[in-house]
């Protein structure tokens, strides 16, 4: 463990910009919000800056994404395949816990199924990895319940926590370290364990009611869900709410269910693009002859909550999908976010049966 | 991580060509392929039961079940022009490319089977993937019990791989009882749907396993009609059909359930299909 001065951030950021395509939080200027993106310049990443309302996980997972482009002329039956690689190495900095989390579910399910998923695995073996520990929760958060925060355990090359007048600055790996010497770091004193921990702990203390009652109900909720429990009308009410507008997904660093389809350019090449999808979308399942085994929303939507909160869907993260990141009951036109499921649920569980 | 397996073509199509398409049934066309890359047609091993991505390329891919046995058959696709992708393969012909992926899914469970009866019904283009397996175990004959097939499609014009079946049909030690569903004239076989088949074939359930592949009415009538005469749930092999993006376990698509059709199946037993949790 090292210290960052604070002064010496802007150092720490155009070390990382040298080499890496730099993400991070920034401020966008008319909304106000936080945003993760490309940082316009290393100064414009804020790592005072509230959670952000997207995901990093665009950085591994983009919106859309050519995995492959070709060229056929039927006449000539000349034929042209090409995989560019055209991942160049990114750094994500300022990684809250929760987000990272979510990475490393992606990392299970891309890289330790039966297959790997070498778009995936391009994207990701360059990166650059620099998380920053929550020392207030926001309004929306609940990765206390869900074991996935304040402050990221593993998964990173370097770990920032805010200490007042410095970062202190965490290494996971040798790139982290190499950053630290790099950078001319002090090592930091015996105290900083307990200092980290100590804000840890403040950071914990200040979650709300809300989140730390949930604590107990959402393993009540992961039990009724694996074993079925979860009456029919629940998901009825759950279904009947969904707008199917697919926001819930987008917004979710564990969501990476994704479309393929190949676009045809008037006489050019054709690109093969992996776009994101979601599950509450009608023509997912949907099959040629408009057979589709799940037509009800109700069927559908709850997919959502058992890819979230089964143990048998979590095998393929090693642990819960939902990481507690709280914005999938900001977005929810529905009011249908994972908190709101997990209550009614809950109501299931507590309110006498008439 | 997980090392890429080599045997499996999971990215970038490898590009084949199309030697000779002949049509099967209305709207379905058999397409005889071989591989660009003369060490890929050497090395592209598949089990029966499997499948692969097929790319036409401007249009896309889809996912397509392997009719060939893996010993001394010719490497084809049988396939039923129902929409985009699979329109644009029947506007090709020979000599134009096409892109596989794969092989993927499990394939079926020969070694557990060895020393049965095998029953195979099949309806309409159900016999798709049932036809490597049946070529497979017609290989193997010595090692199985009595064979029966029972197919059944709605008219003579709709029965597929005809040149195959009369060839089946002249095989010795294979029972084959061949139905359409209503008379028709010239019409001197079977009549009827393909469960009633079952009756008349006197097919055995002891120590007996059945390969059910057709659409889901048929096969929820085969089902019924098996079951009823004794015939165990873990007993009857199907193969699943599910909207598929990439065949290799990440779009998440095909699930049913926690189950991906893609790299769980595409074969399940009728024990396992009862618990996947959601329709078929
Ligand atoms: C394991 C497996 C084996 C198959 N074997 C065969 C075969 O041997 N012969 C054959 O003719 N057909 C087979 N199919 C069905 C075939 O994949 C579909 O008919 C095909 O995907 C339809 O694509 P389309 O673009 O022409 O149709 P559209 O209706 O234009 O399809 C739109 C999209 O929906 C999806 N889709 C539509 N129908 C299906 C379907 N039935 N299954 C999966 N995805 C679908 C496709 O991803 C497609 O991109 C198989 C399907 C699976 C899953
Ligand atoms: S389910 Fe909702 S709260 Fe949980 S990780 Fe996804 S977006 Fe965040
Ligand atoms: S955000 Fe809400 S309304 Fe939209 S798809 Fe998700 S659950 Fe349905
Ligand atoms: S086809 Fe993509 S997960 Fe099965």
């Amino acid at each position: 463990m090292y210290i960052l001065p604070k002064a010496d951030v802007p150092r720490l950021l155009d070390a990382i910009a040298a080499r890496y395509e730099l993400f991070g939080p920034v401020v966008d200027p008319i909304s106000g919000d936080t945003l993760f993106d490309r940082a316009s310049a290393p100064s414009a990443v804020r790592l005072d800056a509230p959670i952000p309302v997207n995901t990093p996980k665009f950085s591994v997972f983009p919106h859309f994404e050519r995995i492959l482009t070709y060229r056929y002329d039927r006449a000539s039956k000349a034929l042209d395949i090409r995989r560019e690689d055209l991942v160049r190495p990114k750094a994500l900095v300022g990684v809250r816990s929760c987000d990272l989390t979510g990475l490393l579910c992606f990392d299970r399910f891309f890289l330790g199924q039966e297959f790997v998923d070498e778009v995936y695995r391009d994207h990701r073996r360059k990166m650059l990895i620099v998380a920053n520990t929550c020392v207030r929760p926001f309004a929306q958060c609940f990765c206390v319940c869900t074991d996935s925060g304040p402050a990221a355990v593993e998964g990173f090359d370097v770990n920032l926590t805010d200490l007042g007048e410095a970062f202190l600055f965490e290494t996971g790996s040798d790139k982290g370290r190499g950053l630290a010497s790099e950078l001319g770091l002090a090592p930091a004193g015996e105290h900083a364990a307990r200092d980290r921990a100590a804000v840890v702990n403040r950071s914990i203390g200040l979650f709300d009611g809300q989140a730390v009652e949930n604590k107990a109900w959402i393993s009540r909720a992961v039990n009724r869900l694996t074993t079925g429990f979860v009456k029919p009308e629940t998901w009825e009410y759950i279904g009947q709410q969904c707008f199917e507008c697919g926001a819930c997904s987008f917004v979710c660093p564990s969501c990476s269910c994704f479309n393929v389809q190949d676009a045809a350019t008037q006489a050019g090449p054709t690109d093969r693009l992996r776009t994101w999808d979601s599950c509450s979308f009608e023509g997912y399942s949907r099959m040629a002859g408009e057979h589709n085994p799940r037509r009800p929303i109700e069927d559908r939507r709850n997919k959502r909550f058992f890819c979230k909160l089964s143990y048998s869907q979590s095998k393929k993260y090693l642990r819960p999908g939902c990481v507690g990141c709280g914005r999938c009951a900001r977005v929810c036109p529905g009011d249908i976010g994972l908190p709101n499921v997990v209550t009614a649920i809950r109501r299931e569980i507590t309110e006498p049966k008439p | 991580m997980n090392e890429p397996n080599p045997a499996v073509i999971t990215t970038v199509p490898t590009p084949a060509v199309i030697e000779e398409i002949r049509p099967e049934i209305e709207d379905v066309r058999t397409c005889y392929f071989r591989f660009e890359d003369p060490e890929i047609e050497k090395s592209f091993a598949v089990r029966s039961g499997q499948f692969v991505m097929c790319t036409v390329f401007g249009a896309g891919e889809f996912a397509v079940s392997l009719p060939w046995s893996p010993e001394g058959d010719r490497r084809h696709l049988s396939v039923r022009a129902v929409g985009k992708v699979t329109g644009a393969l029947a506007r090709l012909a020979p000599g134009d490319k096409i892109g596989i992926r794969g092989p993927f899914g499990n394939g079926f469970p020969f070694e557990a089977i060895k020393g049965k009866n095998i029953i195979y019904v099949a309806g309409g283009i159900g016999i798709i993937p049932l036809r490597s397996s049946i070529v497979h175990v017609l290989l193997h004959r010595p090692e199985f019990g009595r064979l029966i097939l029972l197919y059944g499609a709605r008219a003579p014009q709709d029965l597929m791989y005809r040149d195959k079946i009369e060839e089946w049909r002249r095989t010795e030690g294979f029972e084959t009882h061949i139905t359409i569903d209503r008379p028709r004239p010239g019409w001197t076989g079977e009549t009827g749907f393909v469960h009633t088949l079952i009756e008349k074939a006197k097919v055995p359930v002891e120590n007996t396993v059945a390969f059910v592949c057709g659409p889901p009415i048929m096969f929820n009538a085969v089902i019924k009609e098996l079951s009823a005469r004794g015939l165990r749930d873990d007993c009857i092999i199907s193969t699943l059909e599910r909207h598929m993006k990439c065949g290799i376990g990440k779009c998440q698509h095909c699930a049913i359930g926690r189950t991906l059709v893609c790299t769980d199946g595409p074969v399940f037993t009728y024990k396992q299909i009862k618990t996947l949790g959601e329709q078929i």
